[in-house]
């Protein structure tokens, strides 16, 4: 043991490590933040322009649409998956006919990649060749602005978004509840607790650290979003449907404006960062009163 | 005990550097620039390798006509290999962003005007006026392309190609509904009132992943007096929120109202637009000559027409215009002029895209060409290129210097699509409409 445990070995080993966070994670974040501070269009010098990228965003009507686009995301995503999520685990959990074929249908828009999810789902939100608005014609509803209208796109993004992560969530809840000691719920049920009784008191409970972990992989994810709304509207009409992310991209790459597209990246990291932690910081104050 | 320890890890340890120093090999070769296909690869000491960097992924497909003028040098220049690349609009910029900050640029490469301009200002870019006057390419360019393509006395690029820009129309659907050909705006309007009764769109676009493709507005802000206020607005002292600009909105506005573009022009991508067009679902399609291929390609080419766009009688100035002028340059970076043998290639290459071979070459892959070349247009299989060619010589109409967008930055430049999006899909206002490219004037200044 001695041989691994001195310093200087501890060191070397270390080292890889520390080298490759150091070249791909703390490197950039730090040329973002120095970019974010300046007025660089890609070409010739950057200029030093101090907080001014960050003053602009105040005032900056498209990034603020893109927040509330993510917020109405984010929050339609947290109402619909979580407990979506769960009661397809508590379902597939059951020993039913035909269980792990579901489990693997479920679990299969996980693996699609979110572009191809965006064009398979424009062509059933589309207001005029869409499948959905085509069914609905056929009952006589009129079209729908689904996609490409100034309302309805941040749901439509959601609802798709959810259709993508449904599965994923879904598993991790499964191995969740895998871990359940049996003799618990044995217990729970000698006592005479019912089914939903015992998911509420017993299973959610000793749950608490997976609804944890899916929470924040949700917000993350959520603020990750961008093939989606890429593929369904191009952020479009006019930047009406964008989210964070993808208004960061129009900015950076589209309009080349790289320093102000940075100071969007590092508020956006922080946003997710505060979401996250305020979301950990509350559900451990809920955890500590029980 | 110790020894013991130590010998396991070690014999571990010099596994695993082995292993990693293997793979790390592995995956350099791996990682090895290809050679394009269509080049043959370079042998030693034999052939000058130049790099040619474009504006679209696949250039083979996306843009037949370059690919088809490198091939034709290569056959014609066996000591010199052209090594094509291309990635979308956007990754091609951040890419010679980060090249020119390495001063890694390609050879030769498309890049926006405005871009061009910063390049040349950070000296990363070749004055091109001693080449092409050796060449004798200059004197075979119109003058409006070279004036557009100086700065500070230094000739910074050559036209990539033609930008003739207009509204394809497929004249049976106009017939088959007992309309004219329209000549002014209040005919457009009628045009667009009729078919939209019928259910028939009546200028096809998309704005999905395209808001670039307004080609046909981009014309009329040069109606409505954008080449003479082009300074004023750049300098601040003209405002892009103007009574003549707000006219012109207006019309859009108008437009739209009579019903003239397509219910999911905001979902609906600009190749959608070509295929609602040359489907026969469309009366116009707003593009430009690129798309003649498409169309020639189509069922509606025998009922093709081009038109230059509506006439306005609140307009400013000549309304008899059509778009035909310069797209954004192909630049050469100043390193690769630095080194003689480089220079030598890239000459011979400019040589030949300037020159008869390569400019017939364009014509033969459905683009005009960019130089004074009277090109030989075969009028059954390019029936639809030649209808375009037509309308932009016809008696009496003449063309802006350039196109608006071109002239401006990129934020600009976008924000002028936004706005004119934003009306066409009742988003925004004509006033918020200008407010927002004079905000991004702002910003710019």
């Amino acid at each position: 043991m001695n041989w691994i445990s001195s310093r200087p070995k501890i060191l070397l080993m270390l080292a890889p490590a520390f080298i490759l966070f150091t070249l791909f994670m703390t490197y950039p974040v730090g040329y973002s933040l120095a970019f974010s501070l300046t007025k660089f269009q890609g070409f010739g010098t950057p200029r030093w322009t101090g907080l001014d990228n960050y003053a602009r965003i105040l005032t900056d009507q498209f990034f603020w649409q893109a927040l509330v686009n993510t917020a109405i995301i984010l929050v339609v995503s947290l109402a619909v998956l979580i407990p979506g999520s769960f009661a397809l685990a508590l379902l597939l959990q059951r020993k039913i006919a035909g269980s792990g074929a579901l489990k693997a249908l479920v679990f299969g828009p996980a693996i699609i990649a979110p572009i191809l999810v965006g064009l398979i789902w424009v062509f059933i939100l589309d207001p005029k060749i869409g499948l959905l608005n085509r069914a609905l014609a056929g009952l006589g509803v009129p079209a729908v602005t689904w996609i490409g209208g100034n309302t309805l796109t941040p749901y439509s993004v959601a609802i798709v978004f959810i259709w993508s992560s449904i599965g994923f969530a879904m598993t991790i809840f499964y191995a969740g509840l895998q871990t359940l000691p049996s003799d618990v719920m044995e217990a729970s049920a000698l006592d005479g607790a019912t089914g939903w009784q015992q998911v509420r008191h017993v299973t959610i409970p000793m749950l608490r650290a997976t609804f944890a972990i899916v929470t924040i992989l949700l917000i993350t994810n959520v603020f990750k979003i961008f093939e989606l709304v890429y593929v369904l509207t191009g952020g479009g009409p006019v930047h009406r449907s964008e989210t964070l992310v993808s208004y960061m991209y129009y900015v950076t790459f589209t309009n080349q404006q790289y320093g102000y597209g940075m100071a969007l990246a590092v508020i956006i990291t922080v946003l997710g960062a505060l979401v996250s932690a305020g979301y950990l910081m509350l559900s451990s104050r809920k955890g500590d009163r029980r | 005990m110790r020894s013991l320890i130590l010998r396991r890890p070690l014999k571990q340890l010099l596994a695993a550097v082995a292993l990693t120093t293997s793979t790390a090999l592995a995956l350099s070769a791996c990682a090895a620039p290809s050679t394009p296909s269509g080049s043959a690869p370079a042998s030693a000491g034999a052939k000058t390798e130049i790099t040619l960097s474009m504006q679209n992924p696949d250039v083979k497909t996306a843009d037949p006509a370059t690919w088809a003028i490198v091939q034709a040098f290569e056959a014609a220049n066996p000591d010199v290999t052209v090594t094509v690349s291309g990635e979308a609009v956007a990754e091609h910029l951040q890419k010679l962003s980060i090249a020119a900050q390495s001063d890694t640029l390609p050879d030769i490469f498309w890049v926006y005007k405005a871009n061009a301009e910063e390049m040349l200002q950070a000296g990363k870019l070749l004055d091109l006026k001693p080449v092409l006057d050796e060449l004798g390419i200059t004197s075979e360019l119109p003058t409006s392309t070279v004036e557009n393509f100086t700065s500070d006395g230094k000739i910074y690029g050559v036209p990539y190609q033609e930008l003739l820009t207009g509204l394809w129309v497929n004249k049976k659907i106009l017939t088959d509904n007992g309309l004219q050909m329209p000549t002014t705006f209040d005919d457009l309007v009628n045009v667009a009132k009729t078919l939209h009764a019928k259910g028939i769109t009546t200028i096809s676009n998309g704005a999905n992943q395209s808001a670039f493709s307004v080609w046909s507005f981009l014309v009329w802000l040069d109606r409505f007096g954008y080449e003479d206020k082009l300074s004023g607005l750049l300098d601040g002292s003209i405002s892009y929120n103007n009574a003549d600009f707000q006219r012109m909105y207006e019309h859009i506005a108008q437009l739209r109202d009579a019903g003239a573009f397509s219910s999911n022009v905001s979902t609906q991508t600009y190749q959608q637009a070509v295929s609602q067009f040359t489907n026969g679902k469309a009366a116009m399609l707003d593009a430009g000559v690129w798309a003649s291929s498409a169309i020639q390609e189509s069922k509606v080419a025998p009922n093709i027409g081009f038109w230059q766009g509506a006439q306005f009688s609140d307009g400013v100035g000549n309304q008899n215009i059509i778009m035909d002028v310069a797209s954004a340059p192909l630049v050469v970076s100043a390193k690769s002029g630095a080194d003689p043998t480089k220079l030598a290639a890239i000459k011979k290459f400019l040589a030949f895209y300037y020159g008869e071979k390569g400019q017939q070459i364009l014509v033969d892959n459905g683009q005009p060409p960019v130089t004074n070349y009277q090109a030989t247009v075969d009028e059954t299989t390019q029936s639809v290129l030649k209808v375009a060619l037509e309308a932009a010589s016809a008696e009496g109409v003449s063309s802006p210097k350039s196109q608006p967008d071109l002239l401006v930055s990129t934020q600009v430049a976008n924000a002028m699509y936004d706005s004119i999006y934003g009306v066409i899909q009742n988003q925004l206002e004509p006033k918020a409409a200008l407010d927002l490219v004079q905000k991004a004037l702002d910003e710019n200044r």
